[in-house]
């Protein structure tokens, strides 16, 4: 019992320091929370749904920020991963009897070979023209979709696919849990040494080939992860919506991909995550509007664009956090003095 | 002043979604979903039919439902099934779990019908498909039919019997052609949009045409959508085709018409063009789709039993336009999902499937049975055959578009000839008249 | 048969360089990836069905207020949304896909998604050596080959033209010379918008007018400017002649697959890309710091 409120008072005071002191850390905390514990307020099988399919466009949107935010290769492709990882893992489902679990990672891998694929003849172009090229890609596909219907169905897509699980609410719980366990190992991955390197590559590749670093090795890794976890939400948007069709790779899903990233924030991973979660269930409650539904969404993503063009998410962390001058430490906005090193927040 | 404006409006519509979400009262009413792409035709057309069909009901009083009379509540459902599979999904969803609804009616793009078709058995709620004519939805009625017998086919008959049909009205028009030009050997071209639904339709026609007295002359796969078909034209012609195959279902059959038209193609168009089904179609080729012949369900003045012209009538006089087929919600309402209601006396969905699934109705497009499949499972499907839906051959003629088959259609040895009421003679163009008669 | 490609791919040609151009020019001179510009071609079409249709102007009349309109529109746009964050390449992308979609939505909401079309301006068909072309494509043909060297002439012979030129080849040193910047911005940006309006106007007889007919001609625009080189016009012209033939030859050779003609069209742009990244008549950039 001493023991415990020991590690029970030790964990308070981490808390405590770590993750009351900022705002946004909060936030997170909160985030986590709520989603964790929503079943317990409410099951109603309309809102799980929701969060389920925005979820699985979170973990998408914030592979593609990992890619195109940190090595700054402008993917309009996206929808390639998505696609490839839908299919495959439904077709692996279908004929090979594979369970969701393990048609969902292979489908991962698949999109992995994809973004090799695509990722190879990408390294020579830069700027518009990859962004150009690599909305290609996804077309490409489609059309060899609909050229062999025996195998991909067409345009009716491969349907038939098993469950993800066996209730509403335990699909809610594996979803969200690989969310948030995809995303913070993205986060992660940004932290660590790769990802100094992406954000290195995308300021400026000439110089980061000059320090000796194999940028062509990394901007393929980038491609793959950034694909790896793609295809995964690919996989789980195919088992949970039980069909797999050419609406995953058409250039609608692309555009709206990048749209989400930038509204949220670019260069950050919980930017694209929180815009998901904004837009996805707001352009749902629009629903009473169909008429003007998607103009609403497009007039929201201009006046963004406009005013916050770093993104909502950074724009809203700049008005409640402040960064000290003296040792680049994070405070809430409210503080006069450093909480680190006491120097003056003007 | 910014963020609180933006957060208020946010505020402002949760609320107003709160506030519409509430189950508003309490249900003496049965709801009805109708669930389409509200934003297209097909989707208005659903909504049209259900419409008219729930006021004629509530005029009455309603339904009787055991002991008390209960008004029809609709729910007008957009399922964006053209441009977003997750809308339609959630829109299924959200009519069952919000909005409570009894029983659904639509659905059109079979991509999304299927997804949505098992949202609604996951809830075991009566859904009747009004719109996608796929056979693999009923084939899962067979296959598993303790939890896909809540699915019904209200509309069309499914794409197997659509290419009967069509191979039906080629042979007429071939025979047609044959007498009036004295041409030995029809040539025909087949011309069909690249979509799932016409890839058997193509290779039924392949080697039927030959059994028919026909020649394939060639085929040509353009986009559904694709904006300038010249290109096949020229090699159509080049090819000495004097029938043309169509099946179209999206904007091609307008362009295909026009520039056919434009160009005085010498071949006769016949089979599937959804878009020569539309009333605006005539002012869409700019009067150049004359002579196009395409498979319909309704057309005006054109009677299939007693009770198309007071259908086909009031849908024209309410709504300016003919009922296509998706408006057959009206039908599905009027003349099966009440009148079983009525009988079974509850709104209990297993009580109501076991008395509709063996009813043999008549509606305004003709007599109803479901079918089984060989082994004698039910299918849910629609039965196809004279003395029951054959739907119509129709041909634009001069701004009008008539109907002209059944004429004088003798289905098989032994059995009599039909002709519907209102039925007009086939016409060939000047043109094509011009070029062959000797 | 030859005949037929011949003419069939410089007919599409045709079209596709009109688009291309305009779109090449905004890119050349102010680096802004216009994606809205088939959105504009659209909107274009859209008013002149409602010029001849509800008002029963004469056609040539209704593309002439088309034309200006939607070159007003265009500039208003441009002002509101893109001017102010031209900093951003990435943010004036997807504002111009917010811009194109809203556009698509208004027109959803006005006209709804019902198909609808133009009457021809000239009504009839020649037929050379067994091959039938409408009028109209000769038209469309003959119009486009003028404006491609009106556009020429602007370029190479006018001040406007060579404000242009200089800005497209060094932003900052033609802004040192004392050519407003931002200005020749504004003004490449009407010829632009014009250019696509005016391809709107011209095409639109031949094909079906709906919401959402500027996605695939903006996928081929996008293929043919990156083929011939972005900010390069002959690039620009030859990449949408190039792509206009190996669509009718798809059609001609392939008639199972004419559905793939997208594809095809793509899959060279690859091909090229991977052999000249910078396009057949790009000129690579170095980076700019």
């Amino acid at each position: 019992m001493g023991i415990l409120g020991i590690y029970l008072r030790k964990l308070y005071t981490l808390f405590r320091g770590e993750v009351l002191v900022l705002p946004s850390r909060i936030v997170v905390f909160l985030f986590f929370v709520v989603l964790l514990f929503l079943p317990v307020v409410t099951q109603d099988p309309y809102l799980l749904r929701i969060l389920i399919l925005t979820s699985i466009f979170a973990i998408l949107a914030a592979s593609w920020d990992l890619l195109s935010g940190f090595t700054g290769q402008m993917n309009f492709g996206h929808a390639l991963f998505f696609g490839v990882g839908a299919y495959t893992a439904a077709l692996l489902n279908l004929h090979v009897h594979i369970p969701p679990y393990g048609s969902i990672a292979l489908g991962g891998l698949a999109a992995v070979l994809a973004g090799l694929i695509i990722g190879i003849p990408c390294l020579r172009l830069r700027g518009t023209y990859l962004a150009l090229t690599t909305l290609a890609f996804p077309i490409i596909l489609m059309g060899i979709v609909f050229a062999i219907p025996g195998i991909t169905g067409g345009e009716l897509g491969v349907s038939g696919l098993s469950r993800l699980s066996s209730s509403r609410l335990y699909d809610y719980y594996i979803t969200v849990v690989l969310m948030l366990g995809l995303c913070t190992i993205m986060w992660k991955i940004t932290d660590s040494k790769t990802g100094i390197i992406f954000h290195a590559i995308r300021e400026d590749e000439l110089a980061v080939r000059t320090a000796g670093i194999n940028t062509t090795r990394y901007k393929l890794l980038a491609f793959s992860l950034s694909g790896f976890f793609a295809g995964i939400s690919g996989g789980l948007y195919a088992h949970f919506m039980r069909i797999a069709g050419p609406s995953t790779l058409e250039v609608s899903m692309s555009f709206t991909v990048v749209i989400w990233a930038v509204f949220g924030g670019i260069v950050t991973i919980y930017g694209p995550i929180g815009a998901v979660f904004i837009l996805f269930p707001l352009l749902e409650f629009l629903r009473f509007w169909p008429e003007f539904r998607m103009l609403m969404f497009a007039v929201v993503i201009l006046l963004i664009l406009l005013y916050m063009p770093d993104g909502f998410l950074p724009w809203v962390r700049d008005k409640i956090e402040k960064e000290c001058p003296r040792c680049k430490v994070r405070n809430v906005a409210t503080r006069k003095t450093c909480r680190v090193c006491t120097a003056q927040l003007d | 002043m910014k963020i609180p404006k933006f957060v208020l409006s946010i505020l402002l519509v949760a609320c107003l979604v709160m506030a519409i979400s509430l189950p508003a009262y309490a249900a003496k009413v049965i709801k009805i979903g109708v669930i389409g792409p509200m934003k297209f035709v097909q989707g208005k057309g659903h909504w049209n039919g259900a419409t008219m069909a729930a006021e004629e009901i509530n005029a009455k009083g309603g339904i009787w439902v055991g002991k008390k009379k209960m008004k029809i509540e609709l729910i007008k459902l957009d399922s964006n099934e053209f441009l977003s599979m997750t809308d339609a999904t959630n829109a299924m969803e959200l009519a069952i779990t919000r909005h409570k609804v009894d029983f659904l009616v639509g659905g059109f793009r079979t991509e999304a019908v299927l997804a949505m078709q098992d949202i609604a058995m996951d809830y075991k709620k009566i859904f009747i498909g009004c719109g996608a004519a796929h056979p693999e939805l009923c084939i899962r009625v067979a296959k598993d039919y303790k939890r896909y017998k809540y699915f019904f086919r209200g509309t069309p008959f499914n794409s197997r019997y659509l290419v009967k049909t069509c191979f039906i009205h080629m042979a007429t028009v071939g025979g047609i052609m044959k007498k009036m030009l004295g041409i030995p050997k029809v040539k025909v071209a087949i011309v069909a949009e690249k979509a799932m639904w016409v890839d058997p339709m193509v290779a039924a026609a392949k080697g039927f045409i030959p059994k028919m007295g026909m020649e394939v002359a060639g085929i040509w796969r353009p986009s559904a959508v694709a904006t300038d078909v010249t290109a096949e034209l020229s090699a159509i012609q080049r090819s000495g085709a004097h029938m043309i195959f169509t099946t179209f279902s999206s904007s091609v059959g307008i362009t295909f018409a026009r520039q056919a038209g434009e160009l005085k193609i010498p071949a006769v168009q016949v089979g599937i063009n959804v878009e020569a089904q539309k009333d605006g179609f005539w002012e869409a080729t700019q009067e150049m789709g004359n002579y196009v012949m395409t498979m319909n369900t309704y057309a005006r003045g054109v009677e299939a039993n007693e009770l198309t012209p007071r259908f086909v009538n009031t849908y024209i006089k309410k709504f300016g336009e003919t009922p296509t087929y998706t408006a057959d919600t009206y039908t599905q309402i009027i003349y099966n999902l009440a009148p079983v209601i009525e009988e079974a006396g509850t709104l209990d969905a297993d009580k109501i499937v076991a008395i509709m699934e063996n009813r043999e109705y008549a509606t305004p497009g003709g007599k109803i049975k479901y079918m089984k499949d060989a082994q004698g499972r039910h299918l849910h499907d629609l039965t196809w055959g004279p003395g029951y839906l054959t739907s119509l051959g129709v041909q634009w003629q001069d701004g009008k578009l008539v109907g002209v088959w059944p004429n004088h259609w003798k289905p098989a040895k032994g059995v009599p000839e039909i002709t519907y009421k209102g039925i007009v003679p086939y016409k060939i163009a000047p043109w094509i008249i011009k070029e062959y008669k000797k | 048969m030859i005949l037929d490609i011949i003419i069939s791919g410089l007919i599409n040609g045709s079209v596709y360089a009109l688009l291309a151009i305009g779109f090449s020019l905004i890119y050349g001179a102010a680096r802004i990836v216009n994606l809205a510009h088939t959105a504009f071609y659209m909107v274009a079409s859209y008013c002149i069905y409602f010029a001849t249709h509800k008002m029963g102007v004469h056609p040539v009349l209704a593309m002439l207020a088309a034309i200006i309109l939607v070159t007003l529109i265009g500039l208003v746009c441009y002002r509101l949304f893109i001017d102010p964050i031209r900093e951003h390449e990435a943010a004036v992308l997807i504002a111009t896909i917010a811009v194109a979609m809203a556009m698509q939505e208004i027109m959803l909401i006005i006209f709804t998604g019902d198909y609808l079309s133009v009457p021809s301006l000239v009504k009839g068909y020649l037929g050379i050596i067994g091959v039938k072309i409408a009028y109209q494509q000769l038209l469309t043909f003959g119009v486009a080959l003028l404006i491609l060297a009106g556009v020429w002439t602007l370029l190479k012979k006018t001040r406007v033209g060579l404000a242009i030129r200089a800005t497209a080849q060094d932003r900052e040193v033609a802004n040192l010379m004392g050519m407003n910047e931002s200005r020749v911005a504004m003004i490449t940006m009407g010829i632009s918008v014009g250019l696509a309006a005016f391809a709107g106007a011209v095409v639109v007889p031949l094909t079906v007018v709906n919401p959402h007919m500027w996605m695939h001609p903006l996928i081929f625009m996008l293929a043919i400017v990156v083929l011939g080189g972005l900010g390069s016009l002959k690039g620009s012209f030859a990449g949408a002649y190039i792509l206009g033939f190996a669509e009718s030859l798809v059609v001609f050779l392939l008639p199972m697959g004419a559905f793939l003609k997208g594809s095809v069209a793509l899959s060279i742009m690859i091909l090229v890309l991977l052999i000249r990244p910078e396009g057949l008549f790009g000129v690579a950039f170095e980076e700019e710091r």
